[in-house]
């Protein structure tokens, strides 16, 4: 243990709640300089309150928070920067049309007391410098939406590395990045350990939390119960145990064999410079498509769901022709879609629970143009219970809502379709706890058992792997290869790294 | 499923929430009622309403539009080509069809928005602005830039002084509309489609929903209170004026906003709309019983507006604190 060096930062019992919700009871924290630690917890644990106290964008009630071991109480986030508390978000948080020299200048924009911008712009050569830290050799006058989701992560990190970093908070900072990009990230961090920063890492990744975290947290209903313990002490088990309070059975999956192909996309072209493929789903079947961040898998799912357009190609559902792109026909048609951006494209935030999972089958409650909001809450609520939203209050605004239960609205979405004949899910448990991870897949297993024709795409390979009969891997905006069901982790990244093909 | 019944039931209850700005209304009353002499009889109180019925038939519109996330502008000089079309018409097609014609004239101005913010996903905020401006000049090309005098003949002056079973027709037309514009929201397809287009479109349009026609329909519809208002205005001032309400669309802003209707969209309730209107009507008669410059109504207003938004913000989580309360005293 490293009990003789003494906490860079230290939080003690802090409580806070929003209305008459509890968010934290009685949390602590500490941060050691040169160590890696794991914060876990499911959703609605209290993580990202954690998170925001410490790095100043909210205030506790009780409790306190020592840097360096004297007090300390952060009024807002610029307090945190200069005290060398540096956040780096899950959500990026970049000026997509302002230059990577300019975002990299975000922190002093927002301390100087100079009117000129120019003064304030940190100099190309160190803005080089910082980008060669994250391993980016990129221009830095290049606009930040010419850059990929990875590699604006990637600026992001550098922008907190060009302070005085004391403490860097990763809040699941590999969420949108490749498996390269991440390791790459990794070694960013180990470096940065060795100059005695100290990390604080939130994720939901097992893998990433045993490569990384030298010490590990865990926070439940708002207490801390394991307390900076050693990642060496601990099994996953023990991890899992105390996140969730108690041992989780896995579900065995036991689905009759596919029948006739439902979803068929021919001679589907995504890309003007790539080539047109053939796509067949079965009912009751559950097709994984798997692909790096570029790789086109967003948009293959997002073009058999009729959400997007494509260059050229015809999608069936049945003997029913869907128009590319015509998501109110491909509704009308059965096809149920989760979206990849839960805020972006998935959630109506300010309405409520129930309106937000009956969005899709509003025609069904409806006569005449008038609403019968009785058989709205009798299709409804019967997936909202069977999802286990919780709270279980349908009238409460969708955005008081945990991230698990937000997805489990737009599942229920899909899922409440009268006649559901295809299910396209992108990212169904990105940034989701364990124990709605396993809800959400029991509804999709579910769904297959009823004979939809599922197509599951996401960036975890674990999920994919599992609940997959065979797995698609696009790369270039084209279905390079099919892995049956249990290929095997080893033949599925070779296939993702196109290794297999070169 | 039998198991699911009974949290059905419950999970209807406790459905009304007071919004803020009815406790607000009801102090604004109260202080009046006291403060002011002569505020608080039967014979000011209708004339209070009958003013505020105009602003309260277009907020209704407005606020169709600002629950899509829109806003609406052009209504300030569409009220006015539609009195100078019906005073114009009046000759040859009489006082109906010349009230219809002017009626029809905001009608197309809303559908002629609601087709370019649709369509060509303009913003809502140059489209009607633009449209305010081009009514306006061609309202004043066809009147010539002066008032047209129309013949008061009782049927044209019916919309705005008639009476039916002793309510002035206002009132009872802005109550019509505050009743449409809540059966609107609550309990049509269509109002449900605003909602979530307004909340988040592209989500909306992941979720099946026609987002073009949606938005062409509410403008269309939103035209439609104005229209009904520019009857009532045309009648109330018995002639073609190309000046005739240029503060119409920032009043009614001004009330929606007033009710604790966010800009942002994808929110808002009639009654928050009546409550909105109701202050500001107070506000506008108590200026004028206390004898005060007008120029204290406008500071008035702009320090309601800014305090009751200040107000709706810091109460949004007495808001849900007060659904979470209600709620786990209904299910026991």
């Amino acid at each position: 243990m490293t009990t003789y060096v003494a906490p860079v930062f230290e939080v003690q019992g802090v409580a806070k709640h929003y209305g008459a919700t509890c968010a934290l009871r009685d949390a602590s924290l500490r941060l050691f300089p040169g160590r890696v630690h794991a914060l876990l917890g499911e959703n609605g644990a209290g993580k990202s309150t954690m998170v925001k106290i410490i790095v100043g964008a909210i205030q506790h009630e009780q409790g306190a928070t020592t840097i360096d071991g004297s007090a300390v109480r952060f009024r807002s986030v610029q307090e945190a920067i200069a005290a060398g508390i540096i956040p780096i978000y899950q959500h990026l948080s970049l000026f997509p049309h302002l230059s990577i020299i300019e975002n990299l200048s975000a922190f002093s924009y927002g301390s100087t007391r100079s009117l000129s911008a120019k003064s304030a712009t940190i100099s190309r050569q160190e803005a080089e410098t910082w980008l060669k830290a994250v391993g980016l050799d990129l221009d830095p006058e290049t606009p930040v939406e010419a850059l990929s989701l990875g590699e604006r992560q990637l600026v992001e990190i550098a922008r907190g590395l060009g302070q005085k970093c004391k403490v860097l908070v990763l809040d699941e900072p590999t969420a949108a990045l490749t498996q390269e990009e991440a390791e790459r990230l990794f070694g960013v961090v180990r470096t940065l350990c060795s100059q005695q920063t100290a990390v604080l890492f939130i994720s939901h990744k097992f893998d990433e939390i045993d490569a990384l975290a030298d010490d590990v947290t865990v926070l439940r209903d708002g207490r801390t119960v394991i307390d900076g313990e050693p990642r060496a002490n601990l099994t996953r088990t023990d991890l899992v145990r105390a996140m969730l309070g108690e041992a989780v059975d896995i579900a065995i999956r036991d689905l009759p064999p596919p029948g006739d192909v439902t979803v068929r996309a021919s001679r589907l072209q995504l890309h003007a410079n790539s080539s047109p493929f053939d796509v067949a789903v079965r009912a009751g079947e559950i097709v994984g498509l798997a692909g790096l961040v570029g790789s086109g898998v967003l948009e293959l799912a997002s073009a058999l769901a009729g959400a997007r357009s494509a260059v050229s190609g015809t999608l069936k559902v049945g003997e029913r022709a869907i128009p590319l792109g015509d998501r109110g026909r491909a509704v009308a048609a059965g096809i149920g879609y989760v979206p990849s951006d839960r805020h972006a494209e998935g959630l109506f935030p300010m309405l409520t629970a129930l309106q937000n999972a009956s969005a899709s089958i509003i025609k069904s409650f409806s006569t005449h143009g008038i609403l019968h909001r009785e058989v709205e809450s009798e299709s409804i609520l019967p997936w909202l219970q069977r999802l286990k939203l919780h709270p279980f209050q349908p009238d409460l605004q969708a955005g008081n809502f945990s991230g698990g239960n937000q997805q489990k609205l737009l599942i229920s979405r899909s899922l409440s379709l009268p006649q559901l004949r295809a299910l396209i899910v992108l990212e169904p448990t990105r940034g989701v706890d364990i124990a709605a991870r396993e809800t959400i897949h029991e509804a999709i297993i579910e769904a297959a058992r009823n004979g939809a024709a599922v197509v599951l795409a996401s960036s975890d390979l674990d999920e994919v792997m599992a609940l997959s009969h065979r797995i698609l891997v696009v790369r270039h905006g084209n279905v390079e290869c099919e892995l049956p069901w249990g290929a095997g982790r080893a033949a599925l990244m070779q296939s993702l790294a196109g290794r297999a093909a070169a | 499923m039998t198991a699911l019944t009974v949290p059905m039931k419950q999970s209807m209850k406790n459905r009304f929430i007071p919004p803020t700005s009815a406790w607000l209304t009801l102090a604004v009353f109260v202080l009046f009622a006291l403060a002011v002499p002569r505020f608080a009889t039967f014979g000011n109180i209708e004339n209070v309403l009958r003013i505020a019925s105009i602003l309260c038939i277009v907020a209704c519109g407005q606020a169709i539009v600002l629950i899509l996330g829109g806003i609406e502008f052009s209504f300030g000089s569409s009220v006015a080509l539609a009195s100078i079309m019906t005073v114009l018409m009046l000759p040859d097609l009489g006082v109906a069809g010349g009230f219809a014609a002017g009626a029809g004239v905001i009608l197309l101005v809303g559908a002629l928005n609601g087709a370019l913010i649709a369509r060509f996903d303009l913003p809502p905020f140059l489209v009607t602005l633009g449209m305010l401006m081009a009514v306006a000049g061609f309202a004043a090309t066809l009147a010539g830039g002066l008032p047209i005098d129309a013949p008061l003949t009782d049927a044209f002056t019916w919309p705005a002084r008639g009476r039916v079973g002793g309510v002035p027709v206002p009132i009872i037309a802005a109550v019509l509309s505050l009743i449409a514009l809540y059966g609107l929201l609550t309990h049509t397809h269509i109002g449900r489609l605003w909602y979530l287009v307004g909340a988040n479109s592209e989500a909306a349009r992941l979720s099946g929903i026609r987002v073009r026609l949606t938005i062409f329909a509410g403008y269309i519809v939103a035209s439609g209170f104005c229209a009904l208002a520019s009857v009532i205005l045309t009648s109330r001032v018995g002639s073609g004026q190309p000046g005739l309400a240029p503060n119409l669309p920032f009043e009614t802003i001004a009330a929606c906003a007033i009710g604790g209707i966010p800009l942002s969209g994808g929110q808002g309730r009639a009654s928050q709309v009546l409550c909105g209107v109701l202050i500001i009507a107070m506000m506008n008669n108590a200026v004028v019983l206390l004898n005060l410059p007008v120029a204290y109504q406008q500071l008035m207003m702009a320090a309601v507006i800014l305090g009751t938004v200040v107000l709706q913000r810091a109460s949004a989580p007495i808001q849900v604190m007060w659904h979470l309360l209600a709620r786990r005293g209904g299910s026991q």
